[in-house]
């Protein structure tokens, strides 16, 4: 039997299992249907809390709304001083940021009537602009020396936000589509080494290593819930490590670190050079560790005072566990984790495999710039821009995230509707 | 084929959509246990574990040290006269990390270089520096300051930038009295550190301890909103009072530059005044000092000789000077005391018993001692016979040879030591010298010789000390400069207390040589430290020089007595080294100054003169005031102070006098008191004076109707040699002249 026979016979198989899977589940929830007490049965739609009709899911709305107006808070009151000395405005950043939260929001409010399907026939064609604009920027001049910036007016987008969302577009839609043969080789490392490649290589040649690490991320996090062979991201996984603790016993590591801008470095530093690459991570380090467990009190930060050099870009998260201490810190991270629970519980109900898949890929992105972020601040990582979501300063990037906060609502609507 | 398919399914009872779930789980999984986990875990470690030395280090930074520099102490004399003060100045620092063009730099620059007269090419050099903190100029005066504020708010309109230029508190030291016994005082260096004298042996007194502003600031330096402020206070130098008296330092030194010109002094020369019962210093000169204020000026000569030098021997040359200026040569040359050196010899031999009223000395004219070459006396023809006090009052070297040999090389060694002369007097002044002794076994003609005070190098304090033993019967006294040390409160924290080392020779013996000393004065020549109406103890010496610099014979003349010789109080060293001028001797060069110092500062220490018939004739009293009083009130009060009173005029009231209030003039001299203009224009003609005795001055100038004032008239047995009014010139009735006396006999030494 040629591989084609076998993999045919397999979905067979998979679509006689799915069919038994799903007609025990629909016994299983009638069952407790009936055991509620309830005998009459209106509408084909599951029991919600929170839900009618095909309506958003309002929780994760809500806390989509709670953590941009707790990251609002906190982005004003890290960027005040330096808005202060360097703008004359104490309220620059927040008015700024402001405006760009209500488009946001609009935006993300007006997405989630959209159909999100219509995205999947031109999900090759968004990758298509995404590798536009990454080539675009490359062409456009340096800002700072690297290129990252399409200026559209007074404001830019960064190439890499379009790449993050195409990447993760692309593979829901790779993955939905050919679900039942993503165990093959050919349709799950091929397209991933074709498309993370030639990605990589332009992100830098920008250069944006952060943003490539992301979308090598987001690539094998997709490939992953798509279905591709564990096997396959065991070697991979064992192939990192492997390299690691190589350059770990080589000393290579050590090398590589102070390379990358004293990366780990922060508090060791040994020259003068080391001590200004590392001066923005010390000082992140300096205000978690003054922080404390209880913190110096909303507003209280001594490090945005010029020490922590744009405290509302990457490294607010710094100034919020110097002001709100551990405990507000962990309370933070604790609304990400409801945040990425639900969105991703919310999408595994989608009523399709493409909205399936966008959903996770949308919703464990966020999660995962949280995890980088603080790994950066924390000085785990090489500082290398990666922001933090609802709390970073930025325009086009708040946008482009309650954006695909609105895929994900447009998701949910079609997630609490009972499925025939 | 397929059951097999199916069988292997069932085991893993996964289907697609189960494959998704599952796989979604462990996403899950992933994202929220290990990686938040791993996230708050690291956050964790660093807020509570590190935390601790996290926030050290943040505040480390967030906080400025300012430091506040302590006002230094003040230096007074004993009488608290202020010697050397603290006054606020300011430093202007330059931050030019804030610079942000080349444009900024150049014109701050040159503002910079304008308001503080710099150098612009350098200034322009500072702003290019990538520093917050680099020193444009210290030690600003106020109106500078106020420029410099000007200049602040300029560039803060201008370009935004507040702290680029900064000024600090400083202070700058004051001496008001500038050359002022400047050998003493010392002075401070660029960062208020002692350098010299006081300054520097009570640097750490005088300093005090700096105080901080610590202050929690950005990283642009400026204040932050909130409220961090702790302030230490600076805690002021401690002041000091020094036992020198500025009046005594003054006239000392205005009589030492007079000696040392009159005298063409090629090496300077040392005065000290000493407490004899306690040590005190009262006045130490280093004649020919320099400008406490300007410590770095070499006198014009000496610059015009360095500036004469090729340029790489310039820099050398200049620091040796500049040392050999500073050098405080009362306590850090050494010298061969000379026939001064026979106080402590004669001192010896009657504290030991080997010598006394009757014993006599034969002198031929010289002396041989063992194999040696004769040893000459001063008088080639020899004293002949003399008996002890005899040889004191002619200085006779031969005599005092034979007094050493009766005191003995062990004794004479023992004594040397007993007075001082092996060990330092242990002055609290910086940079005292060892006396050097011979190098060698003593033998019988160095004890020969160091019988009159040759072959032995001491330094002037440890004479004056010796001397002071010799005077207060026989306690040999630490001498010290420092009286008290008050804080800055003025709460007194340190006393000096005297302290005796030990007695050397008994207070019979003491009292013997106070009076042996006495009768020299008055017998051995006018010049031998004869004041009248004060019983004065003293001694000349000349002495060859150790080593030959300005020619083959260099000399050193130096006198040492003290006053009253019959209950002693002040002890004086008067030496001049290496004098040019018509004569080398300490009779003709030192004792002069010693008994013109002497004569204004013991009335100054309120010692009572007391004159014999014979003194009064020339001893100056100084004329009352009697503008405004009646004629007949005027008179009486002139006659009842021993003048001769004449009245010009028809008025009632007196107008005016010659001499004026408070002039000296000879007792018994004639006061002109005018009552009205219409003698105004009356003149007399100056008489020549020079030539005759004291009593014949007298009487010419009455006749004349002028005063006379006689000058260094050491006995009456004097000729008149100078007048500072020239004959034949017309002054007004009464008008003082100054008449010089000089003995005609050549002086022992």
């Amino acid at each position: 039997m040629t591989s084609y026979q076998e993999m045919f016979l397999k979905a067979d198989i998979n679509r006689i299992y799915d069919e038994k899977y799903r007609e025990n589940q629909r016994v299983k929830s009638q069952e407790r249907f009936v055991r509620s007490g309830n005998k009459k049965i209106k509408a084909k739609r599951k029991k919600s809390w929170f839900v009618k009709g095909m309506g958003i899911d309002l929780p994760f709305c809500l806390i989509i709304l709670v953590l941009l107006i707790i990251g609002m808070i906190m982005m004003f009151s890290a960027s005040y001083p330096v808005a202060y000395y360097t703008m004359d405005d104490s309220y620059y950043y927040l008015k700024r940021q402001l405006i760009f939260a209500v488009i946001g929001v609009a935006v993300m409010l007006g997405l989630s009537f959209f159909n999100y399907n219509k995205l999947h026939k031109i999900a090759p064609f968004v990758l298509g602009v995404s590798y536009a604009a990454l080539v675009l920027v490359l062409i456009l001049p340096a800002n700072n020396g690297v290129h990252r910036w399409i200026g559209i007016g007074t404001f830019g987008i960064q190439a890499s936000e379009i790449t993050k969302f195409a990447i993760v577009l692309f593979f829901a839609h790779w993955g939905s589509k050919y679900y039942n043969k993503m165990e093959l080789a050919k349709y799950s490392i091929l397209p991933g080494v074709i498309i993370f490649g030639t990605t990589a290589i332009l992100l830098i040649l920008e250069p944006h290593y952060s943003c490539t690490a992301i979308v090598f991320v987001l690539t094998v996090l997709m490939l992953f819930i798509s279905g591709m062979k564990m096997k396959y991201i065991a070697i991979g996984g064992a192939a990192i490590v492997a390299a690691i603790l190589l350059l770990w016993i080589t000393g290579g590591l050590t090398y590589a670190m102070t390379r990358m801008d004293g990366w780990g470095q922060a508090l060791i530093y040994t020259n003068e050079q080391m001590w200004q690459d590392t001066w923005q991570t010390r000082n992140s380090l300096y205000a978690i560790g003054s922080g404390g467990l209880w913190g110096l009190g909303l507003g209280q930060s001594r490090q945005k005072y010029l020490y922590l050099p744009e405290p509302q870009n990457d490294f607010v998260f710094a100034i919020v566990c110097e002001e709100l201490g551990l405990i507000g810190a962990v309370i933070i991270l604790l609304i990400f984790a409801l945040l990425v629970w639900r969105g991703i519980t919310l999408s595994l109900r989608a009523k399709d495999k493409f909205g399936k898949l966008l959903g996770i890929g949308l919703t464990a992105q966020i999660g995962l710039q949280v995890i980088l972020n603080i790994l950066v601040i924390t000085d785990w990582m090489p500082n290398t821009g990666i922001s933090l979501p609802f709390f970073s300063y930025g325009g086009s990037s708040l946008i482009m995230l309650l954006a695909q906060m609105g895929l994900v609502l447009s998701i949910s609507r079609t997630a609490n509707i009972e499925k025939q | 084929m397929a059951k097999n398919y199916i069988k292997y399914h069932k085991k893993s009872d996964v289907g697609p959509n189960q494959r998704l779930r599952r796989r979604t789980v462990l996403l899950i999984l992933l994202i929220l246990v290990a990686g938040f986990g791993a996230v708050i875990s690291r956050l964790a470690y660093l807020q509570l574990v590190d935390g601790t030395y996290l926030q050290e280090k943040a505040v480390e930074q967030q906080l400025t040290d300012t430091t506040i520099n302590a006002k230094r102490g003040t230096i007074y004399d004993t009488n608290g006269k202020v010697l050397a003060q603290s006054a606020s100045v300011w430093k202007v620092v330059l931050a030019p990390a804030y610079f942000t063009s080349e444009e900024q730099r150049v014109e701050v620059a040159k503002d910079l270089a304008s308001i503080l007269e710099l150098d612009e090419k350098n200034v322009y050099e500072k702003t290019q520096q990538k520093s917050y903190y680099v020193i444009v100029k210290r030690k600003i005066e106020s109106d500078t300051r106020e420029e410099i504020i000007k200049l602040q708010d300029k560039i803060e309109e201008k370009y935004g930038i507040s702290n680029l230029v900064q000024l600090l508190d400083d202070y700058k030291r004051y001496y008001p009295y500038n050359d002022l016994a400047s050998s003493v005082i010392g002075f401070t260096g660029s960062d208020d550190q002692g350098l010299e004298g006081v300054e520097y042996q009570y640097d750490s007194y005088l300093t005090g301890t700096p105080g901080r502003i610590i202050t929690a600031q950005n990283a642009n330096g400026t204040d932050m909103p909130f409220q961090y402020e702790q302030n230490v206070e600076a805690e002021d130098g401690n002041s000091i009072y020094l036992t020198i008296d500025e009046t005594i330092q003054s006239i000392c030194e205005k009589y030492m530059k007079q000696g040392l010109e009159d005298n063409a002094v090629k090496n300077r020369g040392v005065c000290i005044a000493m407490d004899v019962d306690t040590g005190a210093v009262l006045a130490c000169v280093t004649v020919g000092g320099y400008d406490l204020n300007n410590p770095y000026k070499l006198p014009e000569e000496t610059q015009k000789e360095i500036d004469a030098l090729p340029e790489d021997k310039q820099e050398a040359a200049t620091g040796e000077a500049l040392s050999q200026m500073w050098r405080n040569k009362a306590i850090s040359d050494t010298y061969y005391p000379g026939s001064v050196f026979k106080m402590v010899t004669a001192s010896m031999a009657l504290n030991e018993g080997v010598v006394d009223d009757n014993t006599t000395f034969f002198c031929s004219g010289s002396m041989t001692v063992a194999d040696a070459k004769p040893i000459h006396c001063h008088v080639t023809s020899g004293h002949g016979t003399q008996n002890f006090t005899q040889a004191i009052c002619n200085s006779c070297n031969p005599a005092f040879i034979q007094i050493g040999q009766l005191v003995g090389i062990d004794k004479y060694q023992q004594y040397y030591q007993g007075f001082g002369f092996s060990e330092k007097t242990g002055i609290d002044l910086p940079g005292e010298s060892e006396d050097i002794f011979f190098d060698h076994e003593m033998t019988s003609v160095d004890l020969a010789v160091a019988s009159f005070g040759q072959g032995i190098a001491i330094t002037p304090i440890q004479m004056i000390t010796a001397s002071a033993a010799v005077a207060n019967g026989g306690y040999l006294v630490q001498p010290y400069v420092v009286r008290q040390i008050v804080n800055s409160e003025g709460n007194v924290i340190q006393n000096t207390e005297n302290k005796i080392k030990r007695q050397v020779i008994s207070k019979e013996v003491s009292d013997k040589m106070n009076e042996i000393l006495e009768y020299n004065t008055t017998t051995a020549g006018a010049n031998s430290g004869y004041i009248a109406g004060y019983r004065v103890a003293g001694k000349t010496g000349t002495s060859e020089k150790l080593t030959s610099t300005y020619g083959s014979e260099d000399y050193i003349a130096s006198f040492c007595g003290y006053a009253p010789a019959d209950d002693p109080k002040i002890a004086m060293l008067v030496f001049f080294d290496t004098p040019t001028g018509a004569s080398y001797y300490g009779s003709q060069v030192s004792s002069p100054v010693f008994i013109n110092i002497m004569s204004e500062v013991l009335p100054y220490l309120q010692v009572q003169a007391e004159y014999t018939n014979d003194e009064m004739q020339y001893v100056d009293t100084v004329a009352g005031a009697y503008v405004g009083l009646s004629v007949n009130e005027a008179e009486q009060k002139a006659n009842e102070a021993g003048f001769t009173v004449t009245v010009k005029g028809e008025g009632e009231k007196v107008t005016s006098q010659i001499p004026g209030v408070s002039a000296k003039i000879p007792n018994g001299g004639n006061v002109v008191l005018y009552t009205d203009g219409s003698s105004d224009e009356e003149k007399v003609t100056v008489p020549d004076l020079v030539g005759y005795s004291i009593s014949e001055v007298n009487a010419i100038a009455s006749n004349s109707g002028v005063n006379a004032s006689i000058a260094n008239a050491g006995s009456s047995d004097v000729v008149s040699v100078s007048q500072d009014i020239e004959p034949g010139k017309e002054v007004k009735p009464g008008t003082v002249i100054t008449v010089k006396f000089a003995t005609s006999q050549t002086l022992n030494d």
